[in-house]
């Protein structure tokens, strides 16, 4: 699992590549944490290249939006593939986000 | 007769009319025979007191008369023997002696024979009224020769002066005689030697007349009897002399009438009351003087009581006249103040007939009948109200009763309908049957599938009819809803209770079996809550065990407890509510379980153990016992055969993993490799990684303390059916189950970080299934496979 955060386009940018599964999470919420600290940047996380999501992710993703919203930031979630798709559905974490 | 007692009976004023005038008539009779029992005796009293005082008069005025004779015949005497010797001065003192005297009849002063030498033979000076004036002859001759007559022997024989009986005096000059009694007394000469008779006679008609004179009563009438008896004085002439007192007794004895005659001659005083010539009279008796005569006073008592017999009369028919009188008065009186009877009981006769607004007379009066009025007004009104509050009652118990009817409707609509018979399913047969008491009962029973388990229930609310079936019906949604995502019993009832005790304010309940038949394995899971226990119809008849739960509905935080058990091939579950053990007879004998026994060791017995087979016996049973009684309360049966399908397994795998996050990638190629063995494509593996990722590191955050070291096994078997993973540890107890659900309609800010695995893994596999097994936590997951077929 590796994650790269950039600006781009006044933007947050975090490329995921990789399985977040249980065990990636904590790595992946570590390297997470300059989003959660950006002020006044909407954030953009690219999945293009996630193949897999579980629980722990979606955690991760929610303390980012929360964390977001509450500084009036929005958060997009870039190119998910029908496997992330598919969990994001069942958990209802397709309507809180927007998908792009 | 009959008519008229009838007329009577239904004529009240009649009725009331002749009571008053009995009554009246009654004191009317007593006071009025009183009063003349009374009166009778005062006027007879004075009959008495007024005949005897005329008696007395009449007899001292006859006595007086006699006096009177006997005074003026002694006057004479002594003239006479003055100067006995000069024959013609005789003449003078019989001459004088009726000149003094003219109610005398005459006078006679006779002398012996020869005693005037110059007068010849006879000599005797007599004198007699003739007219009004005297005649005065010498009386004696050939043809009357006067000293062979009584009234001139007797003085002489009897030596003293005396009264002769009546006899008739002859007068040769005018030819005519008459009735006289005479008064003779000797005349003697200074030596004592008998001379002649100075005879003094009174005519017994006068003396009649005279004694006869003063009458008590018109009819009344005096008679004188002489010593003889012979009658001197009588109202009828003939008798006089020539009849005594007692020749009319020798034709016809008359005992009265002889002792009256005896009394008289012995001179007795006296009343006596007796019937004379067939006339009932009161006679009076006295004895006249000297004489020897006896007289008496006849009164008839139609005289004495005449007057008042009158009076009497007079009285009864003015009482009598009085009392019809006053009888058809009352009569009118009471017929007139009656009439709005009439009228009112003819006006009820209308209402009694439907006419309910038939106006009521209305009488201006405050007696009774005008109160009658006023309630029977008052009564109409209520009867109107009344019938009108009847009418609508009734239409709301029809309305009740359609409602009812629509209630049972949806009711039985509530019961599942189509039962998996042997066609549908090759692993299960379930039959069932709910007859309610009423139109609506508050048994119920349900089931339904969910993965790949049976859900079933049965309950029996307490009591029966509408609020039962409500109960029942709160009862049957809540199980439904409940057992939708719970698949253990107990947790079932547990919930079951929470929200049912939480709204029961009627302190209702309902005794409740959940039972979960897992279907690949034929294990049933199981929670009594105080319903009667099933039986179990295997090889033989027996009664499921059963904890002592409480039933469901009162105590929201009651802990139900799960049992469990194998059912074995071909065994048939038997449930039922009381209604089946106390069915009653007509003599309320109930059915009890030893009968319920003994129909399903029948059953047994001819292998009839299919659900509709045996339910149907049961039924036939029940009713055969009953009979003709009312059904008593409501009766459900539901029958459940398993049949354990045969399944081969196709693949099986295990995995054990350290209770270590890290290892997750080892479990990842674990459930990779065993779905391409099953060869599911890459969506569905990916999902059931997921699921499988979840459900372990649930297991491993959560099951072994922090800090522990422990195993967490996954095993993996499939068959043609189905994919199953068993995750086993040997933690402490957890259930994944039982965490809250995660609500994946909130928004972000309100979203919880918690709850979203077991929620991936319930939306992932077909069943999530957790139990304690001895120390071990299993939660069994499936996941049914597309038949390529």
């Amino acid at each position: 699992m590796q994650t790269s955060i950039l600006e781009q386009d006044g933007n947050m940018v975090a490329i995921l590549e990789g399985r977040l599964d249980a065990v990636a999470a904590q790595e992946t919420e570590k390297a997470m944490q300059p989003l959660c600290e950006c002020e006044g940047k909407d954030i953009i996380i690219d999945c293009t290249h996630l193949e897999y999501i579980s629980s722990a992710g979606l955690r991760i993703f929610l303390r980012i939006l929360q964390n977001a919203q509450g500084k009036g930031q929005q958060v997009f979630i870039k190119n998910i593939n029908d496997t992330v798709r598919a969990v994001f559905a069942m958990t209802g974490f397709i309507n809180i986000f927007k998908l792009i | 007769m009959k008519e008229i007692i009838q007329y009577i009976r239904r004529k009240l004023s009649v009725r009331v009319s002749l009571w008053v005038v009995l009554f009246a008539a009654t004191i009317f009779v007593l006071a009025l025979g009183f009063f003349f029992y009374q009166a009778r005796e005062a006027v007879r009293q004075e009959a008495i007191n007024r005949a005897t005082q005329i008696l007395n008069n009449t007899s001292l005025r006859a006595e007086g008369i006699l006096n009177r004779v006997e005074v003026a015949s002694d006057m004479t005497k002594w003239l006479a023997l003055r100067h006995p010797d000069q024959a013609d001065s005789m003449f003078v003192y019989s001459r004088s002696m009726l000149q003094n005297n003219p109610d005398f009849y005459n006078c006679s002063i006779a002398f012996e024979p020869d005693y005037f030498k110059d007068k010849g033979r006879y000599f005797s000076a007599y004198t007699k009224h003739v007219g009004d004036s005297l005649r005065t002859i010498q009386g004696g001759s050939d043809n009357y020769q006067y000293f062979f007559m009584d009234w001139y022997l007797m003085p002489l024989l009897l030596d003293q002066p005396c009264w002769t009986e009546p006899y008739m005096d002859y007068d040769v000059t005018t030819n005519t005689s008459e009735m006289v009694t005479s008064y003779c007394q000797a005349l003697k000469d200074h030596n004592g030697k008998f001379i002649g008779v100075i005879n003094t006679s009174l005519s017994i008609s006068w003396l009649s007349q005279t004694i006869s004179e003063t009458k008590p009563y018109p009819h009344s009438y005096s008679i004188m009897i002489g010593r003889g008896g012979t009658y001197f004085v009588h109202p009828d002439s003939t008798k006089i002399t020539r009849q005594t007192i007692f020749t009319q007794s020798l034709e016809h004895p008359d005992t009265a009438l002889i002792a009256l005659g005896r009394a008289m001659q012995r001179g007795e005083e006296g009343i006596k009351q007796m019937n004379l010539d067939g006339t009932d009279c009161y006679v009076f008796y006295k004895p006249l003087g000297k004489t020897g005569c006896s007289m008496a006073i006849v009164c008839p008592e139609s005289d004495i009581f005449g007057g008042f017999d009158r009076l009497r009369h007079a009285v009864m028919t003015i009482v009598i006249i009085g009392l019809l009188l006053m009888l058809f008065l009352f009569i009118r009186i009471i017929t007139r103040e009656l009439s709005p009877l009439h009228r009112l009981a003819k006006e009820a006769e209308t209402i009694a007939s439907g006419q309910f607004n038939a106006e009521i007379p209305t009488f201006e009066r405050i007696d009774e009948i005008g109160q009658l009025s006023q309630s029977f007004a008052g009564m109409q009104q209520s009867l109107i109200k009344y019938i009108k509050e009847l009418k609508d009652t009734t239409a709301q118990k029809a309305s009740i009763e359609r409602d009812l009817h629509i209630a049972s409707g949806i009711q039985m609509g509530m019961l599942p309908e189509n039962f998996p018979t042997k066609e549908d399913r090759d692993d299960v047969q379930l039959f069932a049957s709910l007859t309610p008491a009423k139109d609506v009962g508050g048994d119920l029973f349900d089931f339904h599938f969910r993965d790949d388990k049976l859900f079933f229930c049965i309950g029996d609310v307490s009591g029966k009819g509408v609020p039962a079936s409500l109960f029942m019906a709160v009862t049957r949604a809540v199980f439904r809803t409940v057992s939708s995502h719970e698949s253990m019993p107990d947790r079932i009832m547990t919930s079951i209770n929470m929200t049912m005790g939480e709204m029961n304010k009627t302190h209702m309940f309902v005794t409740l079996f959940v039972g979960v038949l897992d279907l690949p394995t034929g294990h049933l899971h199981y929670c009594n809550a105080g319903h009667d226990a099933p039986l179990l119809l295997g090889t033989e008849a027996h009664e499921l065990q059963c904890d002592s739960n409480i039933p469901v509905g009162f105590m929201p935080s009651w802990q139900y407890s799960m049992q469990e058990t194998d059912i074995p091939q071909g065994t048939t579950l038997f449930l039922f509510t009381d209604g089946l053990t106390e069915a009653m007879d007509i003599n309320y004998e109930q059915f009890q379980m030893d009968r319920v026994m003994e129909v399903a060791q029948q059953a047994l017995a001819q292998r009839q153990l299919e659900p509709k087979q045996i339910i149907s016996m049961m039924t036939e049973a029940v009713h055969q016992f009953v009979g003709d009684a009312e059904q008593s309360d409501d009766l459900t049966m539901m029958a459940i055969q398993y049949n354990k399908p045969q399944c081969t397994f196709k693949m099986q795998k295990s995995i054990t993993l350290n209770n270590d996050i890290q290892e997750v990638p080892q479990l990842t190629d674990f459930v990779n490799e065993v779905c391409k063995s099953v060869e599911l494509d890459k969506n569905t593996t990916s999902q059931i990684t997921v699921a499988i990722e979840e459900a372990v590191v649930n297991v491993m955050n959560y099951a072994y303390p922090a800090g522990t070291q422990g195993k967490v096994k996954i095993e993996a078997t499939a068959n043609d059916e189905r994919l199953k993973f068993t995750i086993s540890d040997s933690g402490t107890p957890f259930d994944p189950t039982a965490q809250a659900e995660a609500d994946i309609t909130l928004p972000a800010n309100k979203r919880s970080i918690g709850g979203l695995g077991i929620h991936i893994v319930r939306q992932t596999m077909d069943t999530v299934d957790y139990e304690r097994t001895g120390d071990r936590n299993v939660l069994t997951l499936r996941k049914k496979l597309n038949n390529h077929s």
